[in-house]
């Protein structure tokens, strides 16, 4: 047998977005890969430093165009610690509600997109975004807005959570539980999905140490490191939250990791909602002039869906003198030919969707 | 002349010794069961759509016709419609042909299927061995083509239908054996007449399992359709297609599949046999919820490794087509 090279992408039905990556093919197993990326560069990072503080949330919130909401809430809370903004009691709860709630739309579609990767006729894919909408509409109660919501504020959020909200959710929540079930049903009795997952693509602890991954492909791992247990913001620290976990560092961890942080999440919110405190959660209702600016450096680093992501800001008074993105897809996007030698060509495929990239968090 | 003196007519043209007749007979059969061929494949494909929608909490084609009823022919106007394009580096002719053929030999199968008691093209006293030959070109037909295309991801669907053939095509073999075992030779006719009092789905239940398991390989259909692997291979053989051979090669889709539901029917659940209905009502119901079971599988799970399906077929399929085929052997033999 020679060797193929395949070009892969970046017009291909699995490649998330606009990715390409060229693989070199033995027959059917793999030799190496080599991603091309850059199809995307917005420059978020050289907009943000050329405009006020307030004007760039929207800008942010198109990197993960899947999780906007955590993107916009790393991107507020790095500006509050520069201007030195306490955020008040109850937006640290709802805020919280919010970005777990977006974490479970996040993994639903990874779910539904994971189905299409390894061979499914687009059933998983159908359910996971038929789910992922309830929560979107749930989120456009609170925040008027389906997908690029631009609801936070410095010191809180735009407005409150509508009356009713806590009781749609809970019914919500009570909802996805069930389907959760389902999911697990239609895919883990299923011995040829569970054949593609186990041992496929494993990713060893140090090797995920050394690549620096982070998120669930980490956890996946067994390493046990979660922004939101580790170094904890908001409320996470007064829930008694469980990073999901597993060891073996295969597709099917990084499958599990995810399905358990659903769970979690459910979990969470619902514990929030119980434990949160009266009062007003709305931010600083101000346009564009932001009060000076308090450190001249600060950091901030979140739990995304897809990962760490860490922000890096040098602040002039009214907009950023650096601003940098350290976004999670980009650095476990490096993972991908590391795990992916040896492996069958199929497979390239499936360790993709287990990697969970968004071409916007990776080009920035 | 009333319709059953032309089928009258029809049916004595088939077994007819004079050659011409013979032929002609033939040809106009083979005409007939196209159009219908063509009209079940069609209509087959609109349940496929909505049943999958059914399954996916979506409402499937809604807009043309009555519950999307002619949204296919739409879909198939806009196909031949559309330019007819041969990739650079493709071997012209046999990237038009291979369709084409592909289509051919389905029918030509069909012809040799036994509709009822007499309505079959011929009678062929191996006509199940016939059968079996021809399926088994097909994957090599469709290598051809995968060849022909010149396109990486092509090849290596050309790759992969080789080896599903060398996975899949013994184990149909040896339970064609044991059906031929039973039934005393390889002639339908004997094989449906051998199934008056039990089908033989319920005395080698073994044997019908591998016998679909096979036949959802021989059809491309999930969980191995690994010859048009959407996500990894795009379409496979079919990625250089353009517009009118696509449409060709969807029409093949359906066709095979329809195919490979008589196929089961005859050889496991009696055929044409069955109380009231005309026979071929009876084969056409039974294949049709065979290939409707086809469909639940094909929304239900995800696609095999080629490995483990080459795994698969020799280290499950075949020593259990052989215990089948002892089995068999020693209680019917």
């Amino acid at each position: 047998m020679s060797v193929t090279r395949i070009n892969v992408g970046p017009v291909h039905p699995s490649t998330h977005g606009v990715f390409r990556m060229v693989v070199d093919v033995d027959g059917d197993t793999v030799l190496g890969v080599e991603p091309h990326i850059g199809f995307l560069h917005r420059g978020v990072e050289k907009l943000v430093e050329n405009r006020m503080y307030l004007q760039c949330p929207p800008y942010m919130e198109k990197l993960d165009y899947i999780a906007p909401m955590a993107m916009g809430d790393s991107y507020i809370s790095v500006v509050e610690k520069a201007l030195g903004v306490e955020v008040k009691p109850k937006a640290q709860y709802v805020r919280l509600i919010l970005l777990e709630l977006q974490r479970i739309a996040s993994h639903l579609l990874w779910l539904g997109t994971l189905c299409n990767d390894i061979g499914q006729m687009f059933t998983g894919f159908m359910w996971g975004f038929r789910d992922r909408d309830i929560i979107l509409r749930l989120l456009e109660d609170a925040t008027g807005q389906r997908m690029f919501y631009v609801n936070m504020r410095l010191g809180g959020l735009v407005r409150d959570l509508p009356a009713d909200f806590e009781e749609h959710a809970l019914k919500t929540l009570d909802y996805l539980e069930g389907r959760l079930a389902d999911y697990t049903d239609l895919l883990e009795k299923n011995p040829i999905f569970m054949e593609r997952m186990k041992g496929i693509g494993i990713l060893k602890a140090e090797d995920a140490k050394d690549l620096g991954v982070t998120g669930p492909v980490l956890r996946a791992s067994g390493v046990s490191y979660d922004v939101r247990k580790n170094n904890p913001y908001y409320a996470y620290a007064a829930l008694n939250f469980r990073p999901a976990i597993q060891g073996s560092g295969d597709n099917f961890a990084r499958y599990k990791v995810r399905m358990l942080e659903m769970a979690e999440s459910i979990r969470l919110v619902r514990e929030a909602f119980k434990r949160m405190p009266d009062g007003d959660a709305t931010g600083m209702q101000i346009r564009l002039i932001t009060p000076k600016a308090q450190n001249r450096i600060s950091t901030v680093s979140r739990e995304c869906p897809r990962g760490e992501q860490f922000l890096y800001l040098v602040a002039d008074p009214q907009k950023a003198y650096r601003f940098s993105i350290r976004s999670p897809t980009f650095i476990n996007l490096a993972a991908l030919s590391h795990i992916s030698k040896g492996q069958r060509f199929a497979d390239i495929i499936a360790i993709l969707g287990t990697l969970d990239l968004v071409m916007g968090d990776v080009d920035k | 002349m009333s319709i059953n003196s032309i089928y009258g007519l029809f049916v004595s043209g088939l077994s007819s010794s004079n050659p011409l007749t013979f032929l002609v007979s033939v040809v106009a059969y083979a005409i007939i069961i196209m159009v219908i061929m063509s009209v079940f494949a069609y209509l087959f494909g609109w349940v496929e759509r909505k049943l999958i929608a059914k399954a996916q909490y979506r409402h499937g084609p809604t807009y043309v016709g009555k519950f999307g009823i002619l949204q296919n022919l739409a879909d198939l106007i806009k196909l031949i419609a559309k330019e007819k394009m041969v990739p650079s580096n493709a071997n012209r002719i046999l990237f038009a042909l291979a369709p084409q053929i592909l289509v051919a030999m389905a029918t030509l199968l069909i012809l040799l299927l036994p509709f009822s008691p007499t309505l079959q093209a011929t009678n062929l006293g191996v006509g199940l061995l016939a059968i079996f030959v021809i399926l088994g070109f097909t994957p090599i037909l469709l290598f051809i083509a995968a060849f022909s295309s010149g396109n990486k991801f092509a090849d290596i669907s050309g790759q992969r239908s080789v080896l599903l053939l060398i996975s899949y095509e013994l184990p149909m073999m040896l339970v064609i054996a044991s059906v031929a075992l039973i039934a005393n030779g390889y002639n339908l006719q004997h094989i449906i007449a051998g199934q008056s009092k039990f089908a033989y789905a319920f005395i080698m239940p073994i044997g019908l399992f591998i016998f679909f398991v096979t036949m959802l390989a021989e059809l491309e259909r999930t969980p191995f359709d690994l010859r048009e692997a959407d996500s990894e291979l795009i379409a496979g053989w079919l990625t250089d297609m353009s517009a009118p051979y696509y449409a060709l090669s969807l029409l093949l889709d359906y066709t095979r599949m329809f195919l490979g539901g008589l196929l089961i029917a005859i050889l496991f659940f009696g055929g044409w046999s069955g109380p009231l209905l005309p026979p071929a009502a009876w084969l056409v119901i039974k294949a049709f919820l065979i290939a409707l079971f086809i469909i639940i599988i094909r929304v239900t799970l995800v696609r095999m490794r080629i490995d483990r399906v080459l795994r698969f077929g020799w280290a499950w399929l075949i020593p259990l087509a052989l215990i089948n085929l002892v089995l068999t052997y020693v209680l019917f033999g």
